[in-house]
C-alpha cells in the first residue's frame, strides 16, 4: 500500500461508497438520570440511561453522596433502582436522610464478594425495568478492582444498551474503562468543620489551590456554608471537585464542575 | 339415557344442619361426577346425570343396539349403587329415557330401577299423584296446592289416572300447566339439564412409584402438575397468589414449603422455576414418594400502564430474579431495607422487596422529564459507608482527644491509619440499659492523613465503646 496515503483519503474515497460512516457522530443521550445536583445536571445532564456511568475517586471524596443524591431523585420520580453493595457498607440513616425511598429500593448485600455482586448485577440487569443501578465497588482493594475483567462491563452495556437503566459504577480506582459512557472523578476540595478543634495548622496551599480553580472553572455558583455549630455529627465537605468525560481518549479537560453537599 | 340418584339420608336431613347431611350432599356431588361431566342438582338430595355414550364404559357384547343400551344403563346404575354402597351413601337409581321419568321413578323406588324405553307410564302409573314434582312443570306452590284439590275432587289419585284423561278436557279446564302435569305422569317430558359445574378444586396430588432424591427428575413431576393446575385456574379464569407445596418423604416425613406470589400468576414456567428455586435453596432430607400442589384461586392481575409511569420490572420476572439473587447471596441479603424504631446505630431490617402499585403516589411534574428540564433538585446531604463489622482501630490519645489511629478491616486488606489532623466531638449515645445487651458509645468525626499516601484526607466516624473501652471505626463519609 502506498504510504503517501493518508488515512484520511482512505477515508474520503470510502465515503463514495459507504457514505459518512467514517464520521463522528456525537452520542446523543436520548434519556438521562438526574444526579439531584443541579451543578453536575448543567454539565453533563445527568446520569445517561442505557449507558453505565463510572463514579470513582478516593475515600471521603463524595462519591457515595452523589449516588445518594441520585438515589433519591429516581425513587422521588418513581423509578425502582437497586443498589448491589459488594462490602456491605450502604447506609440506611444518611441514606434515608438523602431523601432514598426506601420502598422502591432493593438492597443486595453480596458479603464482600465480586463474584456475588457482579452476578447479581447481571440478573438484576436482565430482569429489566430498574430505573437505576448502582455497584458499590467503594471498599474493596483497588488492586481487585483493576483485576476485574472487561468482558462483565462489556456484557454489562450489552444488557441495558436501548433499556432506560442507568447503571452506575462506584470505584476506588479506573476500573470500567471504554464501557463506561459518562466517567465522573470525585475529589474532596475543602472540609469545614464547624464548632470543631482543629489539632494543625490549616493547609494553606489547599484553599489557595481551591480558590484558583474556583476562579479557573466558575461554572457554579456556590451558596456559602453559614459556620453553624451543629450538635450532632458535623458534615464536612464543603465542596467537592467533579471532573467529567465523555470522551475516548479520555480528556479531563472536558468539563468540571463544584458543588456543595447540604448540611443537615 | 339419563340417570336419577336420589340420597335417601339427605333428604331425611334437609332442613337440618348436621355435618353428616353436609358429608352426605358433597358425597352425591361427587358420586355423579365420577360417572359423568354431565350432572343436574335438581334438589339437595336429587341429582339427574345425562349417561349417554357410556357404551364403551359398560358395553355389553352380543346385544343389540337398544337392547345393549338398556344393558349398558344398567350397568351404569349398578356401578353407580355399588360406590355409593363404598362411600356409604343410601341412594335409589333410577335410569329413563327422559330427566323427569327418572326423577319420579327414583324417588318412588328403593334401589336401582331401569326404565326402558316406551316402558315409562306402565312403571310410573302406579305411583300417588300427591308424588309428582310441580316444579318440573313450572307450577309454584300455590298454584299446586289448587291443582291438588282439584285433582282431589276428580277423583284422581295416581300418575295413570292422569295421564289417561283427554288432553282437550285437561288443557280447557287446567290450561297449560294441566297439559304440562299429564306430560309428567305419562313419562313423556323432553327437556335439557341444568347442568352444574364439578366443584373447583385447585389441588393436584402424585404418589411416586419409585422415591425421587434429585432436582431433575422432580422438575418433571412439578412442571407436570403445575400444568394441570394452571390449565384449570385457566379454565376457571382465576390466577393464584400463593402455592403450596406438600412433600411427603421416604422417612414418613412430611414438608410443606409455602411461596407467596406479589402479584397472582399463573404461567406454569415462573411457577416451576419459583417452586424448583425454593426447593434447592432448602432441600428436602430425604427422597419424596408424593408430592401435591395446592394452589390458592384469586382474581388474575389487571394493570395498565400510565403515559407518565416509570417503567418497573415486570412482577412475574422480578420474583424470579428475587429467587436467584436469594439463591446467590442468601434470602436475608435481598430486600428492602427498614430502618428500625430505635436509637441503636444501624438498627434495621430487610423485607421482602414488593412493587406495590398502589403506593404510586401523584407528585407533582411525575414525568420523568421534569426534572431534566431543568427542575432543582435540593442539594445533597453527606453520605455515610458504615462498615459492619466495625473495623476494630488502635487510637493513641492526648488530653483524650484522639490523634492517631490505626484500623484494618478483618476481611478485606484496607486499612486507615495516620495521624488525625482534625476532630469532632465525642458524642455520647447509650441505649436498652434496661436489658443485656447494653450498647453505649462516644463517637468522634475525625479527619485523618496517612503521610505516606497521596489520597488526601479521609474522614472517618470513630467510636470508643464504654462497655468494653475498645475503639472502633463506624464508617467513612463520603
Amino acid at each position: 500500500m502506498n504510504s503517501a496515503i493518508t488515512k484520511q483519503e482512505i477515508e474520503s474515497a470510502l465515503a463514495v461508497r459507504f457514505g459518512d460512516v467514517f464520521e463522528r457522530h456525537g452520542q446523543r443521550w436520548v434519556e438521562t438520570l438526574t444526579t439531584g445536583v443541579s451543578e453536575i445536571d448543567d454539565v453533563v445532564g445527568g446520569f445517561p440511561r442505557g449507558a453505565i456511568t463510572e463514579i470513582r475517586g478516593a475515600a471521603s471524596s463524595g462519591r457515595t453522596s452523589l449516588l445518594f443524591s441520585g438515589l433519591a431523585a429516581a425513587t422521588t420520580q418513581e423509578e425502582i433502582c437497586a443498589v448491589i453493595d459488594c462490602s456491605d457498607t450502604f447506609d440506611l440513616s444518611s441514606a434515608a436522610k438523602a431523601g432514598v425511598d426506601f420502598e422502591r429500593l432493593l438492597w443486595v448485600r453480596c458479603g464482600h464478594s465480586l463474584e456475588r455482586a457482579f452476578k447479581a448485577v447481571d440478573l438484576i440487569l436482565h430482569a429489566g425495568g430498574f430505573g437505576c443501578v448502582a455497584l458499590s465497588l467503594c471498599d474493596v482493594p483497588a488492586k481487585a478492582v483493576r483485576r476485574i475483567i472487561s468482558s462483565w462491563w462489556f456484557r454489562f452495556r450489552r444488557a441495558i444498551e436501548n433499556t432506560s437503566t442507568s447503571l452506575i459504577v462506584l470505584t476506588p480506582v479506573s476500573a470500567v474503562r471504554s464501557c463506561a459512557s459518562l466517567a465522573l472523578e470525585m475529589k474532596n476540595e475543602r472540609t469545614l468543620w464547624p464548632g470543631t478543634m482543629s489539632l494543625v495548622s490549616s493547609n494553606d496551599s489547599g484553599d489557595k489551590n481551591a480558590i484558583e480553580a474556583e476562579r479557573r472553572l466558575s461554572l457554579v455558583a456556590t451558596p456559602a456554608a453559614k459556620p453553624h455549630v451543629y450538635p450532632a455529627h458535623t458534615h464536612f465537605l464543603r465542596s467537592m471537585q467533579i471532573r467529567a468525560n465523555r470522551q475516548r481518549p479520555i480528556d479531563w479537560s472536558a468539563g468540571a464542575m463544584r458543588f456543595n453537599p447540604q448540611l443537615h | 339415557m339419563f340417570a336419577c340418584i336420589f340420597g335417601r339420608n339427605v333428604c331425611r336431613s334437609e332442613g337440618r344442619a348436621s355435618a353428616d347431611a353436609e358429608n352426605q350432599r358433597s358425597g352425591l356431588g361427587d358420586l355423579a361426577f365420577t360417572f359423568s361431566p354431565l350432572v343436574e342438582q335438581t334438589t339437595d338430595a336429587t341429582l339427574v346425570l345425562d349417561i349417554s355414550g357410556q357404551d364403551l364404559l359398560f358395553q355389553s357384547t352380543g346385544c343389540a343396539i337398544s337392547t345393549g343400551e338398556i344393558q349398558s344403563a344398567r350397568k351404569v346404575a349398578n356401578a353407580i349403587a355399588r360406590r355409593a354402597k363404598d362411600l356409604n351413601i343410601k341412594i335409589n337409581v333410577a335410569v329413563a329415557s327422559n330427566p323427569d321419568t327418572a326423577i319420579h321413578a327414583a324417588r318412588a323406588f328403593k334401589g336401582v330401577t331401569v326404565i326402558e324405553c316406551g316402558e315409562e307410564l306402565s312403571t310410573i302409573e302406579s305411583l300417588s299423584i300427591k308424588t309428582i314434582d310441580y316444579s318440573l312443570a313450572s307450577i309454584d306452590d300455590k298454584r299446586a296446592e289448587e291443582l291438588q284439590e282439584t285433582f282431589a275432587l276428580w277423583g284422581i289419585r295416581t300418575f295413570g289416572e292422569l295421564a289417561r284423561l283427554p288432553l282437550p278436557g285437561v288443557a280447557e279446564r287446567l290450561g297449560q300447566e294441566g297439559v304440562r302435569l299429564q306430560k309428567l305422569a305419562q313419562g313423556r317430558t323432553n327437556r335439557q339439564l341444568n347442568l352444574v359445574r364439578p366443584p373447583i378444586g385447585f389441588e393436584q396430588l402424585l404418589e411416586l412409584e419409585h422415591p425421587i432424591d434429585e432436582l431433575e427428575p422432580l422438575s418433571f413431576i412439578l412442571s407436570r402438575l403445575l400444568n394441570q393446575l394452571c390449565a384449570n385456574l385457566h379454565e376457571y379464569a382465576f390466577a393464584t397468589n400463593e402455592l403450596k407445596l406438600n412433600l411427603k418423604l421416604q422417612d414418613k416425613s412430611e414438608q410443606q414449603r409455602v411461596i407467596t406470589l406479589p402479584v397472582p400468576m399463573r404461567n406454569p414456567k415462573m411457577l416451576l422455576r419459583l417452586l424448583l428455586f425454593e426447593i434447592e435453596r432448602e432441600p428436602p432430607q430425604a427422597a419424596i414418594v408424593a408430592v401435591a400442589i395446592v394452589a390458592e384461586p384469586v382474581k388474575p392481575r389487571a394493570s395498565q400502564t400510565g403515559l407518565f409511569i416509570p417503567l418497573s420490572p415486570e412482577p412475574e420476572r422480578l420474583e424470579i430474579t428475587l429467587a436467584r439473587l436469594a439463591k446467590l447471596v442468601g434470602a436475608d441479603n435481598v430486600g428492602s431495607p427498614e430502618i428500625l424504631d430505635t436509637h441503636r446505630p444501624d438498627a434495621f431490617r430487610v423485607k421482602k422487596f414488593r412493587l406495590d402499585q398502589k403506593t404510586h403516589r401523584n407528585v407533582k411534574n411525575n414525568s420523568r422529564f421534569a426534572l431534566n428540564a431543568g427542575e432543582a433538585p435540593a442539594l445533597p446531604v453527606m453520605g455515610l459507608r458504615i462498615f459492619r463489622p466495625p473495623w476494630r482501630a488502635d487510637v493513641r490519645l492526648r488530653h483524650g482527644t484522639p490523634t492517631r489511629i490505626n484500623a484494618r478491616c478483618e476481611q478485606t486488606s484496607c486499612s486507615i491509619h495516620g495521624e488525625i489532623v482534625c476532630v469532632a466531638g465525642p458524642w455520647r449515645a447509650a441505649g436498652d440499659w434496661w436489658c443485656k445487651d447494653v450498647w453505649a458509645r462516644d463517637e468522634w468525626d475525625v479527619a485523618v492523613i496517612d503521610p505516606k499516601s497521596f489520597e488526601g484526607e479521609v474522614l472517618c466516624r470513630i467510636f470508643r465503646d464504654l462497655t468494653t473501652e475498645q475503639w472502633f471505626v463506624a464508617g467513612i463519609y463520603d
